[in-house]
């Protein structure tokens, strides 16, 4: 499965440090920031299915939007962050879930990310407003500490999970490898009931 | 169908004049004419003028078919024309083919000129990407085309517009699924230009399944036995990958490597390969190199080498390397490649060790290779990469480097001579008289013994025979010897660099090397005298030679000694002079190439001088022997009490450490006792309500008892009624017995329960000792918790023998008990006859009402007892609390030593900046002083180490 991780710029909402928490768990106190776009991999399993995430995590700089939207059209997923500590991140969101509908499969999982849980004392954005809009906007909503790990597995697994199921219920084309999932040859034999595992679901990261 | 760009027969020859105004009138019809075929027809002629006048066409017509292309946009034959005049116009690929046939250059590069101007509007370049879209072959194809040759002229210019128009990249990855084979190939060609050098395109190409299509490709067209199309995918992926980590880490997780392995089956008919096999073989080997470069991070490095290893990759570029009849240049780039998928790689270096080369009987693969490393007559890069694929055997493998240097040992040599080994062919190669298997065997030798102390000692035991009659020498000491033979350039520099890679780091070696009265001398002359440039070379490493003798110097030879060393190039050199021949090392021409990258690379067999581990060496000791050189024997004196300070201190560091340690364990303990102690408290604590809960029951019913037994004696006062007297005694004593019976199991439950606290009692009671024998180890020790033990103890005593005596006189009570019922049922029958027994009866009864008065008594006791129990449970749960009491108390002895490990941290912070203090000083006086973050954390040193390689390469 492909999963994107997307998001708004200038010091950094934390997509990268997410992803490396979730691929290597670890913590990178520094911003390094992103050029373009890089990838990560991890292997979950949901449904006692091997999955493997391919992650693309963007870089949030506007100067890169026109690489990061290249993205869109090839992922089942993805994570739209924002930093809880900025509000101007938060109201940008608008603004990037557009240009994430606009450039993506509609059947897109995008789960909605206030990053920084862990900053409580410096929040500006309450937990409430990003319930209310995912709601409104329907998508999932999660708050993680890149930091402290919190949230950063059920994060990521919650959104395959998503994809998961969107596959089972047959809305994704699992034949088209454009929607960003693929299905791996090696354990066929283990899911006959979906004709074979997904050994190589892919995300794709998004930026935000 | 070929792609366009292989395709020779353009016209040559200069064309005839022609006017301008022809051209001019062809574009007026295309910008003027009304009718759609009259602008064709034009275009059309257009484009037959366009290769022959090319320059003329381009400055007149290029504006007017760009026109075309916007509005004739319905018409896919005059689009066709006008992108195929574009092409002819903008594309250099026909003059390069003339060029081939030696025609002079024509105008200098018409076609970068002519790019930029058609891209100088950006829309250009977003409207040739829709058309690209268009499924009409004759859009489609001179649409592909001359984006390409766009590419080709401005690349980085045009990447940039493609880049940023909306899914620009993405959209062209699609030519890859166009089921025509030309355009899918020349799709190849255009992405081939697109990623050329930049990254962010690369990353949108990969994202896309780029690997998915072009490794697809690549297996439908037959592996390395397809033709071109397969070298153009090669190449493609090769773009993709070369220094893109983000994609070389997608195509690793993709699992392609596994996709990589039916390349290189290649069977064993391996005669008449064609010259597109080699090409494509060639490409797939670098392709495998790219993933496991290494430049690439350390990380991503190894574990591309270890899915090679997994998916047996590996195990197939060996059988290459040992099968017959593959080309020379194709094994060459073999070997090079297994050298990189095993460097550094644990467990590809021990099956590399494994592999035999399918002769009889069968040998190492190692052997075979230096076999051919030693030999004249192998090709020279084949030699080469033959010591890099040794060198890589080695790099960071103790057990491999121990397993080459003991075939050399006197124990292990084989006898019986029947089998060639690594050891021997090395010790062959370094004495033969062809300098390069010298240079090439001193080297391999050295890789034996980086980082290697141990071996460096056990090397020292090797005896040669020489010849017969004479007595066997040591290897040092044959090395020594030809050195000062005075053979080839050559020759020396690889023994040389094998001396000092040998001495550094090794002192007993510096001492087996200074033994020789014979080697000082020469090195001092070699150094002093005055030689032509070309010795230069050999002179510089003489004085790195001496310079580790002195650095390295333990001073066990009293004539040896540092200061009379020091003395001796200061009399006999000079320090100047010796420094500036130190610097002849890292200031050669050749240097500097061989520390850019591990693999031995030289364009002729001349150059072959410097080993890049060698460089890395002389990196590291340059600068230390130039100062230890100027340093005074009294500096060298304070720098060795300082040494000793250090050393001291860091003791005492180590001793705080240790101790905080201990404490850290002992408070660890003490937190697991507590937590027993807590656990055993509470189980206490329910036992104590539970027994106080059963007491009380216990007392009323003894109450009840008693005012039954008062009612008992009521009856027993009123005389003459002996008959219903004796029925309710009769009840009475059954009900008492009953009763009785009741009282026996409760005790028995209440002296079950009671065993049960003695032993969690007992339990408490040992942990606490433990936690005193623990204590007193860690500080003074406490005492209390066994007091309050003992205590604990006696009580329990006491109560266990009074619910003894309880019992015993329960027992009493219902022997007494048994006695009435025997005497009751002695008075039924008396009773039966009741006349002429009346004063039987009286007797009968007499004894009765005192034994029912005995029974009273007993009971009585009885509950004195269980009130006495009572009090003792009372006691106990005071214990308790007491015991609650100690168990607060211990938290806070814990608390206590907590702080008292917070102050020796405080100690320890005092000591350590006492020691960077100390180490300031030894900075000040020059003395390169090792952090004590490097010594802790040695893995970290290591990655530093690792980068720094990075760099170099
Ligand atoms: N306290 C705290 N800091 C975080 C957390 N996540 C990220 N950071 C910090 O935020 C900064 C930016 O993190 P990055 O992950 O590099 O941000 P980014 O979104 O990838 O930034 P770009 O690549 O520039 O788009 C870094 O200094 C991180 O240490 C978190 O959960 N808690
Ligand atoms: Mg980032």
């Amino acid at each position: 499965i492909k999963i994107i991780v997307i998001g708004k710029w200038r010091l950094g909402v934390g997509k990268s440090c997410l992803l490396l928490q979730f691929t290597d768990k670890r913590f990178q106190p520094v911003h390094d920031l992103t050029i373009g776009v890089e990838f990560g991999a991890r292997m979950i399993t949901i449904d006692g299915k091997q999955i493997k995430l391919q992650i693309w995590d963007t870089a949030g700089q506007e100067s890169f939007r026109s690489i990061t939207r290249s993205y869109y059209r090839g992922a089942a997923g993805a994570l739209l962050v924002y930093d809880i500590t900025r509000r101007d991140t938060f109201n940008h969101l608008t603004t990037w879930l557009e240009d994430a509908r606009q450039h993506s499969n509609s059947n897109m999982v995008i789960m909605l990310i206030g990053n920084k849980s862990d900053l409580e004392s410096r929040r500006e954005v309450k937990k409430e407003e990003g319930e209310a809009f995912a709601r409104e906007h329907g998508l999932i909503f999660m708050e993680t500490s890149a930091k402290t790990a919190s949230n950063v597995e059920e994060a990521f697994i919650n959104t395959a999970k998503e994809i998961y199921e969107k596959i089972q219920e047959g809305v994704f084309d699992i034949n088209n490898e454009a929607n960003g999932i693929k299905i791996g040859p090696q354990h066929a034999a283990t899911n006959a009931t979906l004709a074979g595992s997904q050994g190589g679901q892919q995300a794709g990261g998004g930026c935000c | 169908v070929l792609p366009l760009r292989r395709r020779a027969g353009a016209p040559s020859g200069s064309p005839p004049p022609i006017s301008g105004a022809r051209i001019q009138k062809l574009c007026d019809r295309v910008a003027s004419s009304t009718l759609l075929d009259d602008r064709r027809d034009a275009v059309r002629a257009l484009k037959s003028l366009s290769k022959k006048y090319r320059l003329e066409v381009g400055i007149q017509a290029m504006e007017h078919l760009i026109h075309v292309l916007q509005t004739d946009r319905s018409d896919s034959e005059i689009i066709g024309y006008a992108l195929d005049t574009l092409y002819n116009i903008i594309s250099n690929d026909l003059e390069e083919e003339e060029q081939e046939e030696n025609v002079p250059k024509q105008a200098d590069d018409l076609g970068s000129q002519f790019t930029e101007i058609f891209i100088k509007q950006q829309e250009n370049v977003t409207l040739l990407l829709t058309l690209v879209e268009e499924f009409d072959f004759h859009v489609r194809w001179p649409g592909v085309k001359l984006l390409t040759s766009l590419l080709k002229q401005q690349g980085p210019q045009v990447q940039q517009i493609i880049l940023v128009s909306p899914m620009g990249v993405s959209r062209l990855m699609d030519l890859l699924a166009d089921s025509r084979e030309v355009i899918r190939n020349d799709g190849v060609l255009l992405l081939q230009q697109l990623t050329k050098s930049n990254a962010a395109i690369q990353k949108i190409v990969a994202f896309e399944n780029a690997f998915e299509r072009l490794l697809d490709i690549i297996t439908e067209e037959g592996n390395s036995d397809g033709g071109i199309v397969v070298e153009d995918c090669l190449l493609l992926l090769q773009n993709l990958l070369k220094n893109n980590n983000s994609n070389q880490n997608f195509f690793k997780e993709g699992s392609y490597i596994q996709r990589m392995k039916p390349w290189f089956e290649v069977g064993d008919d391996n005669c008449g390969w064609s010259a597109q096999k080699v090409t494509n073989l060639h490409l797939m080997l670098q392709l495998v190199r790219v993933l496991v470069s290494p430049t690439n991070p350390p990380g991503a490095t190894s574990s591309c080498q270890k899915a090679m290893f997994h998916c047996g990759l590996l195990q197939q570029l060996c059988t290459i390397l040992m099968a017959t009849g593959v080309p020379a240049d194709i094994l060459t780039e073999t070997i090079n490649t297994v050298s990189e998928v095993i460097r550094g790689c644990q467990i590809n270096q021990d099956y590399f060790a494994s592999v035999n080369a399918p002769s009889n009987p069968p040998r190492p693969a190692i052997v075979v290779l230096l076999m051919s490393m030693v030999n004249e007559r192998q090709p020279f890069v084949l030699r080469c990469a033959v010591l890099y694929c040794f060198q890589c055997f080695l790099y960071k493998n103790q057990k491999g480097q121990g397993e080459i240097v003991s075939t050399l040992l006197p124990s292990t040599i084989d006898a019986t001579g029947n089998s060639v080994s690594a050891g021997q062919l090395l010790c062959g190669g370094l004495f033969s008289t062809d300098s390069l298997s010298n240079w090439c065997a001193a080297v391999a030798l050295a890789h034996a013994l980086q980082e290697n102390a141990p071996l460096k000692e056990q090397l020292l035991r090797v005896q040669l025979a020489t010849s017969i009659g004479n007595p066997p020498v040591s290897l040092l000491q044959q090395c020594t010897n030809i050195l000062s033979q005075g053979s080839k350039v050559q020759t020396r520099v690889g023994l040389l660099m094998l001396l000092c890679t040998w001495l550094s780091n090794c002192s007993i070696a510096v001492t087996h090397f200074l033994h020789n009265p014979a080697n000082i001398p020469f090195l001092t002359g070699q150094i002093a005298e005055n030689l032509g440039e070309e010795e230069q070379l050999v002179q510089g490493l003489c004085a790195l030679l001496l310079g580790i003798s002195i650095y390295y110097n333990d001073n066990s030879l009293e004539n040896y000694r540092k200061e009379k060393l020091k003395q001796l190039i200061e009399k006999r050199i000079g320090r100047e002079n010796f420094i500036e021949k130190l610097g002849f090392i890292s200031k050669h021409e050749l240097y500097s190439r061989a520390a850019q990258k591990p693999q031995p690379s030289f364009s002729s067999p001349d150059h072959m001088m410097f080993d890049h581990e060698f460089t890395k060496l002389v990196k590291e000791l340059e600068g230390v022997i130039s100062k230890a050189i100027y340093k005074s024997s009294e500096e060298d004196k304070k720098e060795e009490e300082v040494k000793k300070t250090l050393e001291q201190h860091d003791n005492i560091v180590t001793h705080y450490k240790k101790v905080i340690r201990e404490q850290d364990q002992e408070l660890e303990e003490l937190k697991q006792q507590i937590n027993t102690l807590k656990s055993q408290n509470e189980q206490l604590q329910t036992t104590v309500t539970q027994q106080v809960s059963q007491i009380q029951q216990h007392k009323d019913q003894y109450n009840l008892l008693k005012v039954q037994l008062g009612k008992d004696n009521q009856h027993h006062n009123s005389h003459g009624e002996t008959f219903q007297m004796n029925g309710i005694q009769l009840e009475e004593v059954s009900k008492l017995k009953e009763e009785l019976e009741e009282w026996k199991n409760k005790h028995e439950l209440l002296q079950g329960q009671l065993r049960e606290k003695e032993s969690v009692i007992e339990k408490l009671k040992s942990s606490q000792l433990e936690m005193g024998t623990t204590e007193q180890s860690s500080q003074a020790g406490k005492s209390g918790g066994s007091e309050l033990n003992n205590e604990l103890q006696k009580e329990l005593e006491t109560l266990r023998s009074q619910i003894q005596l309880q019992s015993t006189e329960i027992s009493k009570l219902q022997s007494e008990n048994q006695k009435l019922q025997l005497l009751n049922a002695a008075a039924d029958p008396v009773l039966g006859d009741c006349g002429a027994t009346t004063a039987k009866n009286s007797e009968v009864e007499g004894r009765l009402l005192q034994e029912v008065k005995e029974l009273k008594n007993e009971v009585k006791a009885l509950s004195e007892e269980k009130a006495s129990l009572k009090q003792h449970l009372d006691s106990s749960n005071s214990t308790v609390a007491i015991l609650q009491d100690q168990k607060s108390k211990l938290q806070q002895e814990v608390a206590e030593s907590k702080k008292e490990q917070d102050d020796l941290l405080v100690l320890l912070a005092d000591q350590d900046q006492k020691l960077s203090a100390l180490k300031n000083k030894l900075k000040e006086l020059g003395e390169p002083v090792e952090d004590e973050d490097d010594i802790e954390s040695g893995d970290q040193a290591d990655e530093d180490e690792d980068g720094e390689e990075e760099e170099q390469d």
